[in-house]
């Protein structure tokens, strides 16, 4: 019995050690990252974590920042607020990060958040939606990369509703019930009367639900002719899916995460859009050819579809460690952080910039995609507009 | 109308769950806490045998619930005889490592992306109409399969000789020993027969709408129904899987979708109030719970 318990625990101790091993803190630039690289919305981050190692591995390739290397160490929370809690606080007190990386649900910031504000570590939310803590006046800790803002993406949507919509527009919401989600769908409901919409149901959806159509069914009773959903990939899609099987014939917009260039030729819906901030590899830049390479280099299991956000997460470490110089602490980290100015090299449709008070950027662009049956292809509809950040 | 059909697919899908809960506490009286994991490794074994058995959909899905059938008695043969003897808390808590081990397996081989069966076997996922409701052709085979299963279930434990065994190994295993039963044999065939109904659902889910790192919750979501039916009862399970999949949608519908995330357990928590033991569970179960 006692070995049978010791086995289970062992195997336990093994499934619960991080992803890398921290090499000696003195040698290089350790940064943490805890992120969801498993549990139900594993689909959104695992892929931007993949992306912000291949990228770092790739700097480390090439000589390192300031000739050391960065010491990525990369830890799972499942999603979980209490395990990115433990996870934060092994990373600032045993690994001694100098920079911490949240890739993970809205949940798990609070608690490392805190861990964070103890031990006066930076904090970038990488991949993860970019909380409010990030706008000016900003905290002096937090920082944030991710292409995916509330508010405003919702102004950006509706906008992009209204200049399409021919008639009176009646619509109707999906979220997944997590904070961000929830809070941003409320934002959007309250925008869309100002706009002159009229919202007629809004679903919260909770993550694990084994069929969407009764929450379909209740939207579509609804009678809207446009549905907006700023939700983790899986709400958003399965809604429309539910809604298309219920014979429901209208427009939909959603959130352009890492999973829609990929979907998009799956669901061929002409009449599906998704709007986004980082430029879909449709677009062949460069640095789209750049990323291709290298994640085909690191044998990924990911598409490289999937790895925009992770790669600009990764310039901005790059870009923050070469500024902090060497030897770093965490609060030279946070002084380059705050006058940060990263050039995404068309990923996104603007420089990232941050100074003392604005920890997210100075003006905010979107693009919005959709599959195009005519041309086989993923077309844009509305190339980038931008929003100041005030 | 679509009310209803809705509430016909969600409590399928439940029962189909549901049943591989009760068909192993009934013989061996281990809750496997695995089986929602277990029920994902069917969905992905579906991706394995898609590329193995390109453009033979058939033959790949049947080629995944054979392997199902064969994990469910090699996780029996290789981890859960080891605990014959031992606690029963010791073997609730081997299936929950095995859960652990399962989701971080599936990843490091299919990774966290979500996946989609139904494509990788090139068939079709059209929506049905029926008397005005709509119905996806996969939730439409889902609920075909869960009464199909039911009721090959109910011969084969009634009528079968296996499934004779089975009942004299779950009602008194020291006698059915003694009468010359392989009680191993028997335990493995449970979970044999428990994984692939489990399996059952987790594919026909992901045929419908791609696999998903949440399916191991939704598999614990089925656990009240298997509950307030009485864990030692299918027919139970089966009401049980109405009852809460009923509740569900009606409260989604009409009260809040929030609703829907804590309705099973409300259920499940009225039900342990008024009949600990089940609607259709024996009162010395209790105990042994």
């Amino acid at each position: 019995m006692i070995k049978i318990l010791l086995l289970g625990a062992a195997t336990a101790c093994a499934l619960a050690m991080p992803t890398t091993m921290p090499a000696a803190a003195q040698d290089a630039y350790v940064v943490g990252l805890t992120g969801a690289l498993t549990g139900p919305p594993s689909s959104t981050y695992a892929p931007a974590v993949e992306g912000l190692r291949i990228y770092i591995d790739r700097v480390n390739a090439a000589g390192g920042v300031n000739g050391k290397k960065i010491n990525l160490i990369l830890e799972d929370d499942g999603a979980q607020p209490s395990k990115a809690a433990a996870n934060a606080k092994k990373l600032v007190t045993q690994d001694k990060a100098v920079l911490l990386v949240n890739a993970s649900l809205s949940s798990t910031y609070a608690p490392m958040i805190a861990e964070s504000k103890n031990a006066g570590v930076p904090l970038l939310f990488a991949s993860g939606v970019c909380p409010k803590s990030v706008y000016p006046p900003a905290d002096p800790l937090q920082f944030c990369t991710t292409g995916y803002a509330a508010n405003y993406d919702s102004q950006a949507a509706l906008d992009f509703v209204k200049s399409q919509a021919k008639g009176p527009v009646k619509i109707g919401f999906s979220a997944m019930a997590i904070p961000l989600s929830r809070g941003e769908i409320d934002h959007a409901e309250s925008l869309s009367k100002t706009m002159g919409m009229t919202p007629v149901d809004k679903e919260v959806i909770p993550p694990p639900t084994a069929d969407y159509t009764p929450f379909a069914t209740k939207l579509k009773d609804a009678g809207p002719t446009w549905v907006y959903s700023w939700a983790p990939w899986v709400t958003q899609v399965r809604t429309f899916e539910a809604l298309r099987k219920l014979g429901w014939k209208d427009d939909m917009i959603a959130w352009a995460h890492l999973e829609s260039e990929a979907e998009l030729p799956r669901l061929k819906d002409d009449r599906f859009f998704v709007i986004g901030a980082n430029a879909l590899f449709q677009d062949n830049l460069p640095v789209h050819k750049e990323i291709a390479e290298a994640v085909k280099k690191a044998g990924s299991k990911y598409p490289p579809t999937m790895m925009t956000e992770g790669w600009i997460g990764g310039m901005a470490i790059e870009a923050a460690l070469k500024a902090a110089g060497w030897p770093a602490d965490a609060a030279k980290v946070r002084t380059a952080m705050e006058s940060l100015k990263l050039d995404t090299k068309g990923l996104r449709g603007s420089p990232i910039e941050w100074t003392k008070d604005n920890h997210f950027r100075t003006k905010l662009d979107y693009r919005v995609y959709r599959w195009d049956s005519g041309k086989s292809a993923i077309a844009q509809v509305q190339d980038w507009k931008s929003y100041p950040v005030k | 109308m679509q009310l209803i059909v809705n509430i016909i697919v969600l409590a399928s899908i439940y029962a189909l769950i549901a049943c591989g809960y009760v068909l192993i506490y009934r013989v061996s009286r281990v809750l496997n806490l695995a089986h929602g994991e277990l029920m994902m490794l069917g969905a992905y074994l579906v991706l394995a045998t898609a590329s193995l058995f390109n453009n033979h959909p058939a033959l790949a899905l049947g080629m995944a619930v054979l392997l199902s059938l064969v994990a469910g008695g090699l996780v029996y043969v290789f981890l859960m005889r080891k605990m014959t003897g031992e606690m029963v808390l010791a073997a609730i808590l081997t299936t929950v490592a095995l859960g652990i081990l399962i989701k971080g397996v599936v990843v490091l081989i299919w990774s966290a992306q979500q996946q989609y069966p139904a494509q990788a076997l090139g068939v079709p996922n059209p929506s049905l109409a029926i008397a005005g409701a709509h119905i996806s052709l996969w939730s439409a085979v889902l609920v075909g399969v869960t009464a199909l299963t039911y009721g090959a279930l109910f011969v084969f434990l009634r009528f079968g000789r296996w499934g004779t065994r089975m009942r004299a190994a779950g009602q008194n295993p020291l006698l059915a020993a003694q009468r010359g039963i392989n009680l191993h044999g028997v335990y493995a065939l449970a979970w044999g027969l428990s994984t692939l109904t489990g399996a059952a659902a987790g594919i026909l889910m992901a045929l419908d709408s791609g696999i998903t790192q949440a399916m191991p919750i939704i598999g614990l979501k089925a656990f009240p129904a298997a509950l307030v039916g009485g864990l030692d009862s299918l027919a139970g399970a089966l009401i049980g899987a109405l009852i809460v999949a009923g509740a569900e949608v009606l409260l989604i519908y009409y009260v809040d979708p929030l609703l829907s995330d804590v309705v099973p357990f409300i259920v499940l928590i009225a039900m342990l109030i008024v009949r600990p033991w089940g609607l259709f569970g024996t009162r010395e179960e209790l105990d042994r719970v």
